[in-house]
């Protein structure tokens, strides 16, 4: 029997001899394979448009702890099941690959292929994570998940129950040529692919959570021109400007979720001159969700969930147009999705929903009835 | 006289400092832990001046990759004092190192659901760390228990 006193700490810790073993895991426990996957039917309404059955996403996650301190991380993806010569869709892609370098909680470096952690969805889309069977077209049009690039950063907590997070990085930066004006900067991604870095960007989020809450709030800056002339070889021109907020609420059997951004895009009138095209010079616009678990109603003492959820999307990737661009009254959608979110376990989802897609032209509007099943682990 | 366990821990541990400071933090300054094999699972017993405070525990559970390590100790009647994250070796998901998250566990027994959304909140964006330690206590607290009742926790 030892008594917890300081000066006897040591002679205590000879009490844990086996406490005071190396902390690091044995070799063959140190590679972890995980992964996630949905797969999805969609029938949209009106004459012509059959339903289509898709394997949405295969994800494998393989990661590597070298060391207490050094880590790998990697994601890798297949879209739509195959990727065939002449056919379009599909798609193979790493999505992350980057080391971790622990120096201390609130300093973690890493490098590789990063997620810009920008929003809610684009650092967390596994399926049983986000109620609705496709991402929210918020998603997918303004904030364009999901979007990684190659870079270096930071990441860690502040210390001292702060409950704060931050991340932010040095990557490479979007290219303006790929802009357009119903996905905004979507296809300006350069998605890890021999990038031109002729545009540094910095991006960068900071987080406080505690039980029940999560808010954030995210930034993206940098340069787009890719030293075309036309729109200037300095390393800031055309420069992209991205700021969102979002938050994450639960209590109970409610939870809530909301996301706003605002990307403005300098020049938009030189790289629609350059580049064809009716880029706006500002895309805006955001989501609100709630959710009520219905299980917690007709069986308390269950922990499966069955969430009914309704979400509100509202954006505009003309909200500002540079001149010599019309705005296209279609571009500013509305989106509501009513659906149920089933999970017998938490990390297996089947989810339905119908989703009503307007907008201000009242052109091309459609509903779409939705049927997934995902998972992950 | 300490025995020392002849099968080996979990493979996921804490430096032995750490898990001094822990039950010094959770039990009080002064006290005596003993060192006991239940069932292969080493359980500290913590005791001041030769009266019973509680019991200790560390256990593993596996986060999104990685273990977590952690200590979870009881009071004599067999309810939570504290869970102590001891170890935490992701990059997402550490807020339920906080106090905050923690303090929810205080004074629950194995007969409470321990359920993340029911009388746990979760941390979103750490809903794997918050399932799983949370999962894990409720099993630690169980088997504890059944230990209490069966006399054999000395």
């Amino acid at each position: 029997m030892r008594p917890l006193l300081p000066a006897a700490i040591l002679l205590w810790c000879a009490a844990f001899p086996l406490a005071a073993q190396q902390t690091d895991p044995p070799e063959e426990e140190r590679t972890s394979l995980g992964g996630y996957g949905e797969v999805h039917f969609q029938n949209a309404s009106g004459p012509d448009t059959p339903g289509i059955v898709n394997v949405a996403r295969f994800v494998v996650f393989l990661s590597h702890q070298f060391s207490d301190k050094i880590a790998f991380r990697s994601e890798l993806e297949v879209e739509d099941a195959k990727v065939e010569g002449g056919q379009g869709g599909g798609e193979v892609a790493l999505e992350q690959i980057y080391l971790d370098y622990m120096l201390s909680p609130a300093f973690t470096l890493r490098a590789g292929l990063v997620l810009p952690p920008i929003g809610i969805l684009n650092e967390t889309h596994e399926p049983p994570t986000f109620n609705g069977v496709e991402r929210p077209a918020f998603d997918h049009d303004v904030i364009p998940a999901t979007w990684r690039d190659i870079g270096v950063g930071v990441v860690g907590t502040v210390p001292g129950n702060s409950g704060l997070g931050y991340r932010v990085y040095l990557l490479n930066g979007l290219l303006a040529s790929g802009f357009s004006a119903d996905q905004g900067i979507r296809s300006g991604r350069q998605e890890g692919k021999e990038a031109s870095f002729a545009n540094p960007s910095l991006t960068g989020r900071l987080e406080w959570a505690r039980p029940g809450l999560r808010i954030g709030g995210s930034f993206w800056y940098g340069g787009s021109a890719n030293q075309d002339p036309a729109l200037g070889t300095g390393t800031f021109d055309n420069a992209v400007a991205l700021v969102s907020a979002d938050a994450r609420y639960e209590t109970g059997p409610f939870s809530f979720r909301g996301v706003v951004a605002n990307i403005s895009i300098a020049d938009a009138d030189a790289v629609n001159a350059a580049y064809g095209g009716q880029v706006g010079s500002r895309i805006a616009g955001g989501y609100v969700e709630g959710a009520y678990n219905v299980l917690s109603a007709l069986a308390p003492a269950s922990a499966q969930r069955l969430d009914a959820f309704v979400r509100h999307e509202r954006f505009n990737t003309q909200a500002g147009v540079p001149s010599g661009v019309t705005r296209d009254d279609a571009l500013a959608r509305r989106i509501t999705t009513l659906g149920l979110t089933y999970k017998p376990l938490y990390n297996v989802v089947f989810k339905g929903d119908y989703q009503l897609r307007r907008n201000q032209a009242g052109v091309g509007q459609d509903q779409l009835f939705n049927l997934g099943v995902g998972y992950q682990f | 006289m300490l025995a020392w366990p002849a099968v080996p821990l979990a493979a996921q541990t804490a430096p032995a400092a750490k898990v001094a400071a822990s039950i010094g933090r959770v039990f009080g300054a002064g006290v005596t832990v003993d060192s006991v094999l239940v069932d292969s699972t080493e359980v500290f017993r913590v005791s001041k001046e030769g009266a019973l405070l509680g019991f200790a525990e560390i256990r593993n559970v596996k986060g999104k990759e990685r273990p977590i390590t952690y200590l979870v100790a009881i009071d004599t009647t067999g309810a939570t004092r504290d869970i102590d994250i001891l170890v935490y070796r992701e990059s997402q998901g550490g807020e339920i190192a906080n106090e905050a998250w923690r303090r929810q566990f205080r004074g629950k027994t194995a007969a409470d659901p321990l359920r993340v959304g029911k009388d746990i909140r979760n941390i979103s964006g750490a809903t794997i760390s918050s399932t799983a330690v949370t999962r894990s206590v409720r099993q630690a607290l169980a088997q504890l228990a059944g230990w209490r009742a069966a006399g054999r926790l000395p």
